[in-house]
């Protein structure tokens, strides 16, 4: 339901992210049966396609060409989906959108080699793009990502971090892909270097916007919503911002020492899930990421009016991002 | 003396690949992942050889490098747990080391290798998923999943930076080096990746098929200089000695 209204919001694009999603699935052909299989399973698995809008949308200030848009959308794409294999490895997880993931249904083994042929599938595709900025960007984009994800195996069940931490972290994970979505957009449609820096930002804040909902979403949705256990981040020793709201709670520590030895029960889980949507938590949270979403809206706003579609939509989706359930 | 040259030049190299693709956080917890030698070695043949090489080909060597160091990082992945903090820094380790051969590209930009090195990468992976599941079937089979796996990155440089004439000597030098780390006795071939042991006599069958191929690759390569043609026969000897 969430998905379908997502869905409705990208309007007039839909037909250009058609196109991309077909040459997502081309790009993921394999002459290994399990490679293919793997991929096709993770694609069909869906997702927001929230990086390939905003390179669609962000092209639309400049000279916008679908086929080059196409290769830096699939590209972006396939990193963030490589990231999610092997994140899987990491977390050991054996659900993702409510569907078996790589390692769980083969192994960690195979899930490496699918990350990592995905990653290259990325490159392939935005092989075809000769423009060096564009490439300089995904890199650095890239290795900051990994950097973000080191830091968080480092700062796991580490009860010492404070909230700048957490924004930095969240800042590498996931902002830093939306900000490059739309600069990368930007930048391969020849976009006016000004209003390239304005959709970089905007993606940023609304990078972080998403980030932080959707830590807030791991504690307020139900199993059944998140397609995996709800709570996984404290399960993972990860400390989210909600989480650090609470961690100095005499009621909480409790059940976030359980969480981290292992001895968290079902019941536990259930009863400190509730106990978390108690606490202002959660609100303090959401506030964070109104702060940020209206930063994004104040970037959007100042964008000129060339393309009053690309503009609403990227404000109807910023407060999608919001106030989503999903 | 000529010996000593080459060990300080793959040092060299060697020490560039660590330092392009240090991380702090990573060195500390899962300590410095190791280069082969052997594959330097390889891949600096025509640097070694006296061909003209440049800061373009320098860089993308390194990137090479980190291509393979990658490749280390994820083939060490445990199978069914890699639950721990050095288990998952390795997952992460190789995703930035694959990140590090990008840059290193993207920098100089070399939009073709890019291009051409993606396509390999993904390759060898699938050739690696395919083996990870099952066993080649025979000896051709065998030789071509190794060739793929252990040459593919190195070849391709040497395409693409004009160095084909030594592609069938590294292709042939890199594919019986595999069988060489893997055997004890050429009773058994053990696969370090999926740890199952190969068929012998399909091994041995494929150790005589490279060496054949290896020979005449050698007396071909009239290019090169007498003492790089010692060293890579040298190399692959104690192969061969087990097999006689």
């Amino acid at each position: 339901m969430e998905k379908l209204k997502l869905l409705s919001l990208y309007g007039d694009f839909r037909k250009d992210l058609a196109y991309i999603e077909k040459e997502l699935e081309r790009s993921l052909n394999s002459s290994s049966p399990i490679i293919r299989q793997a991929s096709l399973h993770l694609l069909r698995a869906g997702g927001k396609r929230i990086r390939p809008i905003f390179v669609i949308l962000s092209s639309k200030f400049g000279n916008y060409s679908l086929e080059d848009v196409a290769k830096v959308a699939v590209s972006l794409e396939l990193v963030h989906m490589a990231s999610l294999v092997h994140d899987d490895v990491i977390d050991d997880s054996d659900m993702r959108r409510g569907l078996e993931t790589v390692r769980a249904r083969w192994d960690n083994r195979i899930a490496m080699y699918t990350g990592d042929f995905i990653f290259s599938r990325a490159l392939t595709s935005i092989g075809e793009i000769e423009i060096p900025a564009v490439h300089q960007l995904l890199a650095e984009t890239m290795l900051e990502i990994c950097k973000g994800e080191v830091i968080q195996i480092d700062h796991q069940r580490k009860t010492n971090q404070t909230i700048r931490d957490y924004l930095r972290r969240i800042k590498r994970k996931t902002a830093l892909l939306l900000s490059s979505s739309c600069e990368l957009g930007a930048l391969v449609s020849g976009a006016d270097p000004a209003n390239v820096k304005k959709l970089r930002r905007f993606g940023y804040f609304a990078g972080m916007a998403f980030q932080i909902v959707d830590d807030i979403l791991d504690i307020t949705s139900t199993d059944e919503e998140l397609g995996k256990p709800a709570g996984s981040d404290l399960l993972n020793g990860h400390l989210t911002l909600p989480i650090l709201y609470i961690k100095d709670d005499v009621n909480f520590q409790p059940y976030m020492k359980r969480s981290f030895d292992g001895t968290l029960t079902e019941s536990d889980r259930e009863e400190m899930l509730t106990y978390i949507r108690g606490t202002e938590a959660i609100q303090m949270a959401q506030a964070v990421s109104d702060l940020y979403l209206q930063k994004a809206m104040d970037e959007i706003s100042a964008l000129p009016d060339g393309d009053a579609n690309a503009k609403k939509a990227f404000m109807q989706i910023s407060a999608f991002i919001g106030r989503r359930k999903y | 003396m000529e010996t000593q040259k080459i060990k300080l030049h793959i040092e060299n190299y060697i020490g560039e690949v660590e330092k392009a693709i240090s991380e702090p956080i990573v060195d500390r917890d899962v300590g410095r992942i190791t280069i082969d030698p052997v594959k330097a070695f390889i891949l600096l043949l025509p640097m070694l050889n006296g061909e003209r090489w440049n800061n373009r080909f320098h860089t993308a060597s390194i990137a090479v490098g980190a291509v393979h160091a990658a490749f280390d990082a994820h083939d060490s992945i445990n199978v069914y747990d890699a639950t721990s903090k050095q288990q998952q820094l390795t997952v992460l380790s190789g995703d930035y080391f694959s990140g590090i051969h990008y840059r290193l590209l993207a920098s100089l930009p070399e939009f073709g290798f890019i291009r051409s090195l993606s396509e390999t990468i993904g390759q060898i992976n699938e050739t690696k998923t395919i083996f990870h599941d099952q066993l080649p079937d025979g000896p051709e089979n065998l030789i071509e999943t190794v060739r793929i796996i252990e040459a593919g990155c190195i070849t391709d440089f040497l395409y693409t930076f004009g160095f084909a004439q030594y592609v069938p000597l590294a292709s042939a030098a890199l594919s019986l080096l595999w069988f060489d780390e893997g055997s004890a006795d050429c009773n058994s071939i053990l696969d370090k990746r999926s740890r199952r042991t190969m068929n012998a006599a399909d091994a041995n069958h494929a150790i005589f098929q490279l060496h054949a191929e290896m020979q005449m690759a050698l007396e071909a390569a009239d290019y090169l200089q007498p003492f790089l043609q010692r060293k890579i026969r040298n190399l692959v000897t104690p192969l061969i000695g087990k097999l006689n």
